[in-house]
Parts: C-alpha cells; structure tokens; sequence
C-alpha cells in the first residue's frame, strides 16, 4: 500500500494535553449558574403496583426546588436506543420514562426531586411515600415463559418480547448427512460497560419550551429526537450540546434514559433553572448491561470438519423492558452465531423474553459475544473430537474474499485478510510448538487457544431501519489550519484524532493542522448516527473526507485564479498547492484563504485589480452521506493461560491478536483500541458478573468492591497486535473499522486454553475459581 | 452545620467553609474547581479521585475533607504550571496512554506516588503500583509504557 502524510501515522492525540492537566471538557464538570441538583427515588420492589404517592413532605423540605412525580411527565411508550427511530417497527416500543402504575425492577424511576443541593435532594426522597402492592415476580426467562408466569407487559405473551427466526435450506437434511453431530448450551452472564465517567446530565427548559442539555452520551441526535419524543416537543426545541470528551460509553450511552427527561422536566418546574442529574455508581450498574444469553447449538460436521447444519436457539433476558434487547437478540442471531461460517443448512429460533431483571442495554460487540461464545468453543470441541486442526477447519467453513456478503448480498466482501490473520496469529504465538509448551506436571497447568471473530461490520449500513449516515464542515483558516465540525461523538477511542487525520490527509494539510471543533452542537452539525457499530472511522471517516474533498476543489478555484492555471492541475501537500509536475511554482493554503477572505483588491503587476468571484468567500467544504457498503473486518485471537489446579486461578499469560480493519489509519490508537478490548474480553471471560438477589432481585454487585474487573495486575503481561492492512475500496483510504472484533474473541479463546490446559469445557461464563475448582471435582 | 479548614492545594492556600461530611474530592472539585480529582464511585473502588495528600496517595472520595486541616493536597492539575509538562503527563501522552481519559489523572497521581518512592520500578512493581486504578480503555499496556518511560525521564 501507498505510504500517506498523515493516514497511517501514530500522531499525537490533540485531546490528550487536556486530559492529562486536569480534565476540562467532560458533562461531568459542567456546572452553570443556579444550578440545581436532582435525586431519583426508585422502586425498592421488582414488581409492584403504586397504589399511592404522597410528595407534600418533601414539597415543604427547605431547598427542595420542584418534586417530579408520574403525573408530572408525559405519558409515552417508545424506544429510547439511539440508533433507531422512537417508533421503528423492528422495536419494541415499551419504555416509559416515569411509570405512574407499575414498578417492573428494582431501581425503576418512581420519583425525582431538584434542590439546591444533591443532599437536600437525597434528604427529600426519603420524605415522598409511596404505598406499594408487591406483585409476584420473576427472574429467570425460562420461569417467566412459563404459563401461570406473572405477565409484564400486554401483548408480550409468555413474556417473549421478540422471537425472531430465520432457515435456510433443511437443517434436519443437513444433520442427517453429517457425520457427527455436537451439541452444548452455553450461557452467558450480565457485563457491565464499566465506563468510568458516570451517566450525568445538566438540562435546561426554558419557559417557551426551549431545552438545552449537556450529557454523557454516544449520540447528539439521538438524544435530541428520544427527548423531544418523551416531552412531545418538537425536535428543533431541543439542543445537545456536544462535549469534547466523554468518559468512555462502550455501549453503555447508548440510549435516552430516564434521566435526562427528568432531568428537563425538574427544570421547567423549577422555572427553568438549570438541574444537574448525576448518577451514583450503584446507579450505573443498574442502568444497562449486556444481556445474557442463553444458547442452545448444534452442528453437523463431516469427518473433514465441513458444516453440514447448523442449529441454534437463544434466549436472551431483557429484563423488565424490551429496549437493546429487541436489536441485540438479531444481532447476536446473525453476527454472532450464522454469518461467521458457511453451512448449507441453518436454522435459528431467538427469543428475548422479559423478566423483573435490570434492562439490558448496548455493549461492544452487541450480541457477538454471546454467540461467539458458544460457536468459537463448539467448534473448539469438534477439533478435540476429530482431531482436526483448529485453524484449518475454521478455514474450511470461512468465508472468502469476493463473494457477497451474507448479510446483504447487494455488498462484496472486497477485502478479507482471515486466513492472514490466522497464519500471522499462529506465528506470533508459535501455534505450533504449544503441544510441547502446554500441560505441566506441577499445580500449575499451561494452555493455549484461540477464537476467531470472521465477520463483523463497519456500521450499519443495510441494515432495515438503523440510521447510517453522517456529515461534516470543514473550514480553512487563514493561518492554513483547518477546523472540522462534526456531531461525531468521540467517547474515548480517538475519533477527533483519526477523523483529523483522514480531513489532514485529503487536504494535504500536515498532522495537527486539523482541529475538531469544540464547539457543536445539534443546531449547528449535521445529523451523524451513533458512535457504535464500529462506524465511526468508516462512516465517519467517509462523510469526513468528502467535506475536505469539498473543500479542497474551492481552495483549487481560488488557487487557480490566483495563478492563473486550470484547477485539474493543482495538487496540495503540506500545507503547499502546487501544479502538477512543476513543484517550483506554488502558493500556500495560507495565501489562499488570506486571499480568498480578503476585502482589498489584488495587487498585480498591472496594478490594481478587483478580486474575482471566484476567489471571494471563505474555503469550507460540507458533506452529509451514507457509506456504499459494510464491509467486514475479522480478527483471529490466541492465548496462552496457567491454571492454578490449586487455587482455581487463571492467568492468561500472553495474548496475540490478528486484525483485519482495513487501512490502519493510527497505529497506536488501533492498538489501544485492542489492548482495552482485551480487558473487556478477559473480564467477561474470567470474573465479571452483575449478580442479584434471587428472592428480592435487588442488585448485589454494584461497585467495584464487589464487581471485579482486571487491574494492571490480572492483565497479560504481554498483548501484542498486528495489523493486517487490506484496502478496502468502499472505505477512507481503505479503512474498515475496528472496536468491536477485539472484545468478541477474548471469552472463547480463553475457555479453549482452559480446556488446552486442564482437560475440562466451561459453557458458562464466567469461569470463575469456583467454577474450575468445582470442573477438577475439588469442590 | 459548616467548619472552617484551611488546605494547602496545588500550592495555593484556601481556607475553606466545609460541611462535617463533605469528602475532600467534592471540596477539591466542587469549591475550589478543580478537574482533576474525578467522581467514578464513592468507595475508593476505580482510584479516579487519586490525589497526594502530604505526598502520599489517597482516594479523595473516601476522605473527610474536615480530618485534613492543614493539610498539603497536590491534584494532577497541579502536576506541572507554565508551558512545560510534569514527565508523567508528557509520558502519558508520549506512550498513547489516554484514551477516555477519565482514569488518567487519577492513574497518574497513583504513577507518581509510585515513582517517588521506587525511581527505577520493574513492570510488576509499575503494575502494583497502579492496581488502585481501573481503567476500562487501555487495557493498561501503554499506562504500564508511560510509567516506564517516565522513570527513565526523571532519572535523566
């Protein structure tokens, strides 16, 4: 591949100085004149009618600024997740942001109040009464399937929510014709996105309606069109404003809450004051999590390893409202579970079944985790049975470069480096030699494994009702800079500094010239979809180099006026627009946006002359667009663990990673990027679990005291990540996407080095000591 | 019912009018102003308020800012004044090691307390030291690089 200026290099990340001097930019700072401060109170019962509110007591508490009850907000069922329309029909439209009758989880809003200060507000929640009528509860998909099982919702019978399904072929057919036929239900628990920077949001409302709001989100337009919608306002009265920097999201931000309704609402009843709603950490962890799903798969294989049949069904538990659950579940379906391999027969039966749990909610890799869990380890086992090698019969089911993509045949898959990333993977782990590394004959057990995500997207493109599509402004500067304005959110993984980059690059303009403006918001950028989906750097990415393309055929008229030469016959780098082939005549980007912005007349050798129109106005470029395809990066993951036959522990000493994300646009971010995807693989892998108490289904683990996650400590001591650089056509100088791939690969990898290590299969995450204990029969 | 403390904070003196249990992180955050000092729990669970209180490290969430009068409090936002950053920021940055960077200011209180007691850390000495504080984006491999760069820059 072409070596570029820009594209391709580790520089620096503009947003790094701010956040090692302190940390300005973040929601959480925000703090505005007469600020008030808001406390939820919420339902201390997992199911329950309210039979009666009484708020006077707290009404009359000094301080306390305005008390929101059910009556207070409006009354609408919708789908808070950003990425779809409130009403898209692939959804299911049963959120509400304060109930008035029912309670459906422990935690659910019954109550708000705004005072002058969070203590006061504390102080108050505990003098509103509620009278509640407990109803029966239940806290497992399978009990609430059930008949005789309380009924959460009207028209969700059995609670099932969504039951998508799809067939292809004849899966009976396909079993009938394998050789062998593997079976096994995994089961996976709820994660926490863990983000560090808690939900918070300050809202204000004024007395004609006019909503500004400052909050921790992945998506300024989304929580524009969700809140409008929960206030039944119309859209142009509300206005996010977009924060430079956003304590992580991972999924976890991914959706309106409840808290920014009433966060807005306590501020038109509080005359408009500005109300600031920040969550505790318990509150976090009740907010949203990844579902857990349950699988049930099967496969037939031919004695080669060639799928015959694959079969699946999964139940996934929502918990007490559809949102995430109703997408995560198709996700899961198709990214996670068929469109990794071939087979010519398949069926999948989904269900996302409500129970009286916490919400699920949107977690990189959405779904994939899940799946991949079972897929990667089953196959892992049918390598075991057959002895068959694990990399070659991956390859045999894979999916190759240039057929269409399973997803949406209208899309090529144009670029797939997987067997690369299988080969290059293998090597760096020496794959090979692990039979003589493996084992042991101390307590201590050594194992290697390994996973591969195949197929995962750049965005949503194609997909029925998902937004896709983005824009961006760029402006010249007279100093030869550049500002770039874009609604995409940055939430920690280096968007403002690859999409930069990609605007530096197509300008031709060096790295740090482009600086994103920090200043956007939903009245002043063009709608951008979510960051999530792994789309930013390719969605993004595109609509980001179209506006600099844009850009730069003005800043080509101005410099072919000035020079008097054609526009086709210019070309910029660093800084400089030259002709083609003839370097020594030149003019600055500087001097052509001094030129272009200048009220004098020019003066030439022949005097005075008046400034063309086409040389007058500022250089910008804008450019709102959908991606042309959705093209799938994929990455091969190998580990190597201990297992401590004494204590249970696993450490996983070293973990090697094989991406193909297309054109690598920062190499450092990238890495980055994958190393915390790690983390997040690793913890589901081996100890992070939201636990509940079974009779009262109040949450047990809602810290970090109690919920575990790696520190510096449990993480490999070495990671290492290559980059298999295709050029993807469709994408930004060839880039694809990266995010997601990472965190899908680590959880059935580390289980087959387990098995590698000490003879013994875990289907259920997480594989804790107890569980390897327990799987040694020493328990 | 509020008492007077004064605290010493990144060499500035205040004297300060505090509620009997207001942490010194929502002192530090909320009446002096500071950034640095972060909210990510209230139980010394993530180390995002990690600040140095008479040079030793401690979560500011789970102090009593009333326990600290007369105290010494240095934050990340006083790491460094004037143009020059203190070589933990600039390693932080140099090594790739801020993502969301939520974590970082805290991270690198936590770095700093490490590398004035152990100039020369080896990684496990580096990832003990650091244990305190989650960080969900990184993975940790480029704070642990930062660490280690910015002890060979101070021994220089």
């Amino acid at each position: 591949m072409n070596r570029m200026n820009v594209v391709g290099h580790s520089v620096e990340r503009p947003d790094a100085y701010d956040k090692v001097t302190g940390g300005k930019g973040y929601p959480v700072n925000v703090k505005l004149p007469g600020m008030l401060h808001a406390k939820i109170l919420r339902s201390p019962y997992a199911h329950a009618r309210i039979v009666g509110i009484d708020a006077s007591r707290a009404e009359k508490l000094p301080g306390v600024k305005a008390v929101l009850l059910s009556r207070d907000v409006p009354q609408v069922k919708f789908c808070p997740v950003f990425f779809v329309p409130v009403d898209a029909p692939s959804m299911v439209l049963d959120f509400d942001v304060m109930n008035g009758e029912v309670v459906r989880y422990v935690g659910q809003p019954v109550a708000a109040v705004a005072a002058t200060t969070a203590e006061i507000a504390e102080a108050a929640l505990s003098l509103i009464d509620v009278e509640y009528e407990e109803l029966p509860a239940v806290f497992t998909p399978e009990a609430a399937m059930q008949p005789g099982a309380p009924q959460l919702h009207p028209g969700a019978a059995n609670n099932v929510a969504k039951n998508p399904s799809f067939v292809a072929g004849d899966v009976e057919k396909g079993f009938a014709e394998a050789d062998f036929v593997f079976e096994g239900v995994y089961e996976t628990q709820r994660q926490h996105t863990c983000y560090m920077e808690p939900r918070v949001c300050v809202a204000e409302m004024d007395r004609q309606d006019n909503v500004t709001i400052h909050v921790t989100t992945q998506h300024l337009f989304g929580t524009r069109e969700k809140l409008a919608y929960a206030l039944k306002l119309p859209e142009s009265k509300v206005k996010v404003i977009k924060s430079p920097y956003i304590g992580g999201g991972f999924g976890g931000k991914l959706e309106l809450s409840y808290m920014e309704p009433i966060a807005t609402l306590l501020s038109k009843k509080s005359g408009g004051r500005p109300v600031r709603l920040e969550q505790t950490r318990h509150e976090d962890f009740i907010t949203t999590t990844r579902n857990p799903i349950k699988v049930y798969l099967k496969t037939g294989v031919k004695k080669d390893g060639t799928f015959t049949a694959r079969y699946a069904r999964s139940v996934l538990d929502c918990g007490a409202y559809a949102t995430h659950g109703a997408e995560v579940i198709m996700v899961h379906g198709a990214f996670g579970l068929f469109f990794n391999y071939h087979a010519p027969h398949t069926h999948w039966e989904g269900q996302t079944v409500y129970t009286n749990n916490m919400i699920g909610g949107g977690f990189r890799g959405y779904g994939a985790p899940q799946g991949s869990f079972a897929v990667e380890s089953q196959i892992d086992e049918i390598c075991d049975k057959l002895g068959l090698d694990p990399i070659e019969m991956r390859l045999k089911n894979a999916r190759k470069q240039g057929e269409p993509h399973p997803f949406n045949p209208a899309f090529t898959i144009a670029t797939y480096g997987l067997e690369d990333c299988l080969r290059q993977g293998a090597a760096k782990i020496d794959w090979p030699g692990r039979r003589s590394a493996r084992g042991g004959d101390g307590v201590r057990k050594r194992g290697f494994g390994m996973a591969v995500h195949p197929v995962w997207v750049s965005g949503c493109m194609g997909f029925p009702d998902i937004y896709e599509h983005s824009g961006a402004i760029i402006k010249l500067n007279r100093d030869g800079t550049a500002d770039l304005a874009s609604a995409a959110m940055d939430i920690g993984s280096g968007q403002i500094t690859t999409l930069c980059q990609i605007a530096a690059e197509e300008l031709g303009l060096p790295a740090g010239a482009v600086r994103m403006s920090s200043g956007c918001d939903t009245d002043n950028v063009p709608f951008d979809a979510p960051t999530h989906a792994s789309r930013v750097t390719y969605s993004a990415g595109n609509a980001v180099k179209a506006a600099a393309a844009a850009a730069k055929k003005r800043l080509f008229e101005v410099v072919a006026t000035m020079m008097e030469v054609s526009p086709d016959d210019l070309e910029v780098a660093n800084g400089t627009v030259s002709v083609k082939g003839a370097p020594g005549k030149s003019v600055t980007v500087a001097e052509a946006a001094q030129r272009a912005e200048s009220p004098f007349v020019q003066m030439t050798a022949e005097g005075p002359k008046e400034t063309t129109i086409g040389e007058k106005g500022t250089i910008v470029g804008i450019a709102s667009l959908s991606p042309t395809s959705n093209p799938p990066p994929c990455a091969a993951q190998f580990v190597e663990v201990e297992v401590d036959t004494e204590t249970g522990e696993v450490k996983v000493l070293h973990a090697v990673y094989a991406h193909d994300i297309g054109r690598v646009i920062n190499p450092a971010a990238a890495e980055g990027q994958v190393e915390g995807g790690f983390q997040q693989g690793m913890g589901y892998a081996l100890m992070e679990h939201i636990q509940f108490d079974p009779e009262t289904g109040a949450c047990l683990t809602s810290d970090f005291l109690d919920y575990k996650m790696p520190t510096a400590v449990e993480m490999p001591r070495r990671i290492d990540s290559i980059f298999i650089e295709t050029d993807e056509p469709s994408g930004p100088f060839g880039a694809k996407s990266l995010s997601e791939c990472c965190v899908i690969t680590p959880a059935p990898a580390i289980a087959n080095a387990i098995f590698d290590a000490i003879g013994v299969r875990f289907r259920q995450l997480p594989i804790t000591p107890e569980k390897i204990l327990a799987g040694l029969g020493k328990l | 019912m509020k008492q007077m403390i004064r605290l010493e904070v990144n060499g500035e003196t205040h004297e300060l009018a505090v509620d009997k249990d207001a942490t010194l992180r929502d002192v530090l955050r909320d009446q002096i102003g500071l950034n640095g000092p972060k909210r990510g729990c209230d139980s010394g669970g993530c180390g995002c308020c990690t600040v140095h209180v008479d040079g030793r490290a401690v979560y500011s969430c789970l102090c009593y800012a009333l326990s600290y009068d007369g105290a010494s409090v240095l934050t990340a936002d006083g790491l460094s004044t004037g143009a020059d950053l203190h070589p933990i920021q600039q390693a932080f940055i140099d090594a790739g090691a801020v993502q969301c960077g939520y974590c970082t200011c805290g991270m690198m209180m936590s770095a700093k307390q490490l590398l004035d007691e152990c100039p020369q850390p080896d990684e496990e000495q580096i990832r003990h030291g650091i244990a305190g504080n989650l960080c969900r984006c990184t993975g940790y491999v480029k704070i642990v690089d930062a660490v280690k760069l910015a002890a060979e820059r101070l021994a220089k």
